[in-house]
């Protein structure tokens, strides 16, 4: 189990991570996610104790991870797969981390097995290509057999079959009691991974929630809509408070309206419409939703005292009020 | 890989449930100091260079006393040991301690090695895997630093001892009194290996501090090179005073603490070991407070 308590990071002017609590609970794969810069390396260096937090505290296991005896066997973590030396083999490597905790060189060949790097263990890690040096950081990460696994991105620069490794892997551990917490920017890697979601922007946790509670909240009605008088429909939606967008030439896409509604409208004043297909955002489009809405819903809480929940984006037209409610049910 | 592969291998505990100890990072880092190619290639190379070194500076040695004693100064030849008294001590012209006559090649070469040592893991990102392993921190400086005084001693008294057993012989037809037992060759053979490794946690230590290895030996060969270089100029500076300075500079001190006897005017050598020993400390304790406070 990890906790953090309004953990703070400041890089001279620059608020990498600003005051974030949450808790990963074990026996879940749980998944960390934001745009790249949002803070979630440094948070993960401050579990591992590489940075010191600002202020705040966070904790693994009921402890600093510093203060673990055994921390190998506490937590294993794939911070950086150039956490190598370049010029040792996979194999020694392991073996000088290994030998820190008495681990034998049989959990170390155990491992390397495991990751898939046996033909390779025995060159020297410059040389491999950023997949195998994930696969590397991984075996490193899982040495001491630990009870929490943090990897931040490890399916980067994997080949398909290891991304469905890591992901066998995470979600096995997780079912045998284990804490993983995985970073990445794809949402969609997570949808098929992780239980439970921390999103996180610009430093600020802006979601903590289940991965079906995200799609579900954060999935909005959307028609698609052709017909050759674009121009003409989105006024008679507008007048509605309707919000209507134009991608392509006799395209609409059409927010928070029924399609039965669209198709009367249209009949009731005579234009012609040829297409109307419901659209269900993925989780991929909830999440750009989530990370967009971000900005906005910063600016507000730093205009008055409201804490997480508060009132929240106004800007486009006829959304605001979902979106609040939504952002309110993500908090909680 | 498929799933079942996995729980195989998870359903025995074989990772064991040790904790991390000095002894065991200890053990970790000396693992990692004999997995480099690059270091046993640079520890042959120092042998070699230490010997080889050594040897030039013997020959040296010995055409000068040749010359003095076959053709002579202002004239007037003399035996051999007038000519070796006839330097003052620490110059460079006594046979006691000719094992440590390649001993300057020996502190770079080691010096640097011992900057490699932990600058080339701020360089490749390992430090973070170390630094997980043995959170500690302070415990992979010290683990670090016993592999390197251990190495270095070792190394730096192989290395005179063989460089003594090939000089000395040279030095047979002055007549001169030149063996284990002389004065000051067996104590010029165990602080060198002391100089050596009191250099290497320098280097350790600047190493720490830079986290750069180009920019940790270039500031090591500044101190150890560079600076008494600029020592010697410092001694035609007007007033006495300056003349007493430059034998404060780390590798001056260091030296006149491989060398015997007492000279006016300059450190005993129990001093100019001290000094040094002050340098030490005063590097590695900058380098021990950096390594725990700041972020990796």
């Amino acid at each position: 189990m990890i906790e953090a308590t309004g953990l703070r990071k400041v890089y001279g002017a620059k608020t990498a991570v600003d005051g974030i609590s949450f808790t990963v609970q074990p026996g879940k794969v749980t998944g960390f996610l934001g745009p790249n810069g949002a803070g979630k390396s440094t948070t993960m260096r401050m579990i591992m104790g590489l940075d010191r937090p600002t202020s705040g505290d966070v904790t693994v296991n009921g402890r600093h991870y510093s203060q673990h005896k055994a921390p190998l066997h506490q937590v294993g973590a794939l911070l950086d797969a150039k956490a190598v030396h370049t010029s040792r083999s996979a194999y020694n490597h392991l073996r000088a981390m290994a030998a820190t905790h008495g681990i034998p060189n049989s959990r170390v060949e155990e491992v390397i097995e495991m990751t898939g790097l046996t033909a390779v263990a025995k060159k020297k890690a410059g040389g491999f290509s950023l997949g195998m040096g994930q696969r590397l950081g991984i075996a490193n990460a899982l040495l001491g057999d630990p009870q929490t696994l943090i990897l931040d991105e490890p399916v980067n620069g994997l080949d398909p079959e290891g991304v469905q490794w890591v992901r066998n892997l995470a979600r096995y551990l997780a079912s045998q009691g284990k804490t993983i917490f995985i970073s990445s920017h794809l949402m969609s890697e997570m949808a098929q991974t992780a239980d439970h979601l921390i999103v996180i922007g610009r430093g600020k946790i802006i979601a903590d929630t289940s991965v079906d509670a995200l799609i579900e909240s954060q999935s909005r009605k959307r028609t698609l809509v052709r017909t050759s008088e674009t121009t003409r429909l989105s006024e008679l939606l507008a007048r509605d408070g309707v919000r209507v967008e134009q991608n392509e030439r006799e395209t609409l896409e059409v927010y928070g309206v029924e399609p039965l509604r669209i198709g009367q409208l249209a009949l009731d004043n005579r234009v012609l419409v040829y297409e109307l297909t419901p659209l269900t955002s993925s989780l991929e489009e909830a999440y750009f939703q989530l990370t967009k809405d971000e900005v906005e819903y910063h600016s507000h809480i730093t205009g008055g005292p409201g804490a997480p929940g508060g009132p929240l984006d106004a800007s486009p037209a006829g959304v605001g009020a979902t979106s609040a409610a939504t952002m309110e049910g993500i908090q909680s | 890989m498929s799933t079942t592969t996995i729980s195989k291998k998870h359903a025995i505990p074989s990772a064991g449930t040790g904790g991390v100890n000095f002894l065991r990072v200890l053990n970790s880092e000396s693992i990692k100091f004999r997995t480099l190619m690059s270091t046993k290639l640079l520890l042959v190379l120092t042998f070699v260079a230490i010997v080889g070194i050594g040897l030039l500076s013997a020959l040296v040695r010995w055409n000068v006393v040749n010359q003095l004693v076959t053709v002579g100064r202002q004239g007037h030849t003399m035996t051999a040991k007038q000519a070796i008294q006839s330097f003052p001590p620490g110059q460079g012209f006594d046979l006691y301690n000719l094992p440590n006559a390649g001993l300057n090649i020996g502190i770079l070469i080691m010096g640097s090695l011992a900057v490699l040592f932990i600058a080339s893991e701020y360089a490749t990102g390992m430090i973070r895997s170390t630094m997980n392993a043995a959170p500690g921190r302070l415990s992979t400086f010290g683990a670090k630093a016993v592999v390197l005084i251990v190495v270095s001693y070792v190394l730096s008294i192989v290395a005179g001892v063989v460089t003594f057993l090939l000089a000395s012989p040279m030095f047979a037809n002055f007549g001169v009194d030149l063996g284990w037992s002389t004065d000051g060759v067996l104590y010029s053979v165990l602080t060198g290996g002391l100089y050596v490794s009191g250099v290497a946690l320098i280097g350790l230590s600047l190493g720490t501090l830079l986290k750069n290895p180009a920019g940790g030996i270039t500031v090591l060969v500044a101190i150890m090179f560079v600076l008494p270089f600029a020592g010697q100029f410092l001694t035609f500076a007007p007033g006495d005073f300056w003349k007493y300075v430059p034998q404060y500079l780390p590798s001056e001190a260091g030296g006149r603490f491989l060398s015997i006897g007492h000279a006016d005017g300059i450190l005993d050598p129990w001093a100019g070991g001290l000094v040094f020993l002050g340098y030490v400390i005063l590097f590695m304790v900058p380098a021990l407070i950096a390594l725990k406070r700041r972020d990796v």
